[in-house]
């Protein structure tokens, strides 16, 4: 194999993905009808109930997706549990060049496993705000009218403060993906080999030979096109 | 400043007849089970020396109301003293039956439900002048339960002139009730529901000091616009980050890829090229 065709590395499997995605959409419908209650010029989409009803419908996969996961794929459920809550001197290491990982550069990281120390923070503070923000949710929805003035208010800061919270992990979140095209991690579920070399070298180290595969075509930005799902397959 | 309007009740007056509350319920076309005034017997004692008077359970009408304050689409707002409702705005979220230190307002099919003082101001942009061509609105005069008193116990009209009244009747009333009092004076700004007590406001189930609570003031102040500014401002500087970073990443590429070509061709298991040895 010359550079010219680099080699792809499956990352995600097919369910991993879908339930992303569907979080992804039911997250950001959750995000916007709610800031309906927030944002006064949005306050006519409130009027009558309807963000709140579209509210309502998104909490559903918004709960359901995290219980799915853990069913579906108990080993990943496990992994991505112990390896987001397990810190090490690397992932200190790690963190002290995020500045310069911020602004683009990877030069310097130390090399970092499946996950590094970012995406496990990242991972640690989705898992804490989800919590708060499904716990305070429930309250203020199930609570209407009991809650008394300082009810009301706890469990609204709380929800707030878990939703600025995430909306930040989220836009971080949305920022790496694009700084370091990591896309067609989701999207095909391969990632270059490129990628994982400059970003999770100790993670690439361990795959076996079969989790690689030849990239037939690469449309610009490094991102693995839908040809090659077929030879990651194989 | 606007006027402010007010409404008085005084219980030495008050009968307890329900009238006001009927000509509420119907004046104001409230379906089965809503109502915005409830009048109850209060009695103490014992048998032989009871005491009885009549307390009213409506809105407050309060100068800064914590149902204005928490509402989050602008269907609570006040009118020259009044805290009035456009229900077209209302979303049902009711935030403000939780805010309400009196617990007043309720949510009905959907919508914010209580008194707003006969106010037809249902969420028409009309150029209302004063009071009076608004209460003609909704085809009245003055509210219901103060057209309708048998015995002038409720008032309505501009809030000094109902006060001063109202301290008259207080001292003329203590030589017989020492603790008569007008409940509203100062309570959250003043209250536009001024009430002349024969007893203690505990007497009448009423809180001596009802406040705006200081969550409330926290939350709607600083929590929230700072959970929507920081979140604005977050997305904001990233973008600008972003122009930044995706140049350094590109040139970091760059470098990579002519590293890679740059290594020494006879050695190709030493190249950096990604997984020649699995191969």
């Amino acid at each position: 194999m010359s550079s010219e065709s680099p080699r792809l590395v499956q990352r995600y499997l097919p369910a991993q993905r879908l339930i992303h995605w569907i979080g992804g959409v039911s997250f950001l419908t959750l995000l916007f009808s709610g800031i309906a209650l927030l944002f006064p010029p949005l306050s006519f989409l409130a009027a009558g109930g309807l963000s709140r009803l579209v509210h309502r419908i998104a909490v559903i996969p918004f709960i359901v997706l995290p219980i799915v996961y853990a069913i579906l794929l108990p080993k990943q459920t496990k992994e991505l549990l112990t390896e987001s809550l397990t810190y090490t001197r690397e992932d200190w290491e790690w963190l002290k060049c995020m500045p310069a990982y911020l602004f683009g550069r990877t030069r310097g990281l130390p090399p970092q496993g499946r996950l590094n120390a970012g995406q496990k923070l990242h991972h640690a503070g989705t898992f804490l705000m989800f919590v708060t923000v499904s716990v305070s949710g429930f309250v203020l929805w199930f609570g209407k009218g009991q809650l008394g003035p300082n009810g009301l208010a706890v469990a609204a800061m709380g929800h707030d403060l878990s939703m600025l919270g995430l909306s930040v992990l989220m836009i971080g979140h949305v920022y790496f993906t694009f700084l370091y095209d990591a896309l067609s991690a989701m999207r095909t579920g391969l990632v270059t080999e490129q990628y994982a070399r400059m970003e999770h070298l100790k993670w690439l180290e361990t795959l076996p030979p079969e989790a690689f595969a030849v990239a037939r075509e690469i449309p610009k930005g490094g991102e693995a096109g839908e040809s090659d799902i077929k030879s990651a397959a194989e | 400043m606007a006027t402010r309007y007010a409404i008085s009740i005084d219980l030495d007056r008050c009968i307890g007849c329900q009238a006001c509350a009927v000509a509420c319920q119907i004046g104001n076309e409230l379906p089965a089970g809503d109502t915005f005034t409830i009048v109850s017997d209060v009695v103490r004692g014992q048998a032989g020396s009871l005491w009885g008077s009549f307390a009213h359970q409506r809105c407050f009408h309060c100068g800064a109301a914590p149902c204005v304050t928490v509402c989050p689409t602008g269907a609570l707002s006040k009118w020259n003293g009044l805290t009035v409702i456009e229900p077209e705005k209302c979303s049902g979220c009711g935030y403000c039956t939780d805010a309400c230190p009196f617990k007043v307002p309720h949510i009905i099919a959907n919508s914010v439900s209580k008194c707003t003082a006969c106010l037809g101001l249902s969420g028409r942009v009309v150029p209302v002048l004063d009071v009076r061509s608004a209460l003609l609105l909704k085809g009245g005069q003055e509210p219901w339960c103060a057209q309708t008193c048998p015995s002038q116990a409720i008032r309505f009209g501009e809030r000094d002139n109902l006060l001063a009244e109202a301290k008259g009747r207080v001292a003329a009333l203590q030589p017989r009730y020492p603790k008569a009092q007008v409940y509203g004076e100062t309570q959250l700004d003043g209250l536009g529901l001024l009430t002349i007590l024969l007893d203690q406001p505990g007497a009448y189930g009423l809180p001596a000091k009802p406040v705006m609570p200081a969550t409330l003031t926290v939350w709607q102040g600083a929590v929230q616009p700072a959970a929507t500014g920081l979140s604005a401002l977050a997305a904001a500087v990233m973008g600008l980050m972003f122009i930044v970073a995706r140049r350094q990443h590109a040139r970091e590429k760059v470098e990579m890829h002519e590293s890679v070509k740059a290594a020494p061709a006879p050695q190709p298991e030493e190249t950096p090229v990604a997984g020649q040895n699995h191969e």
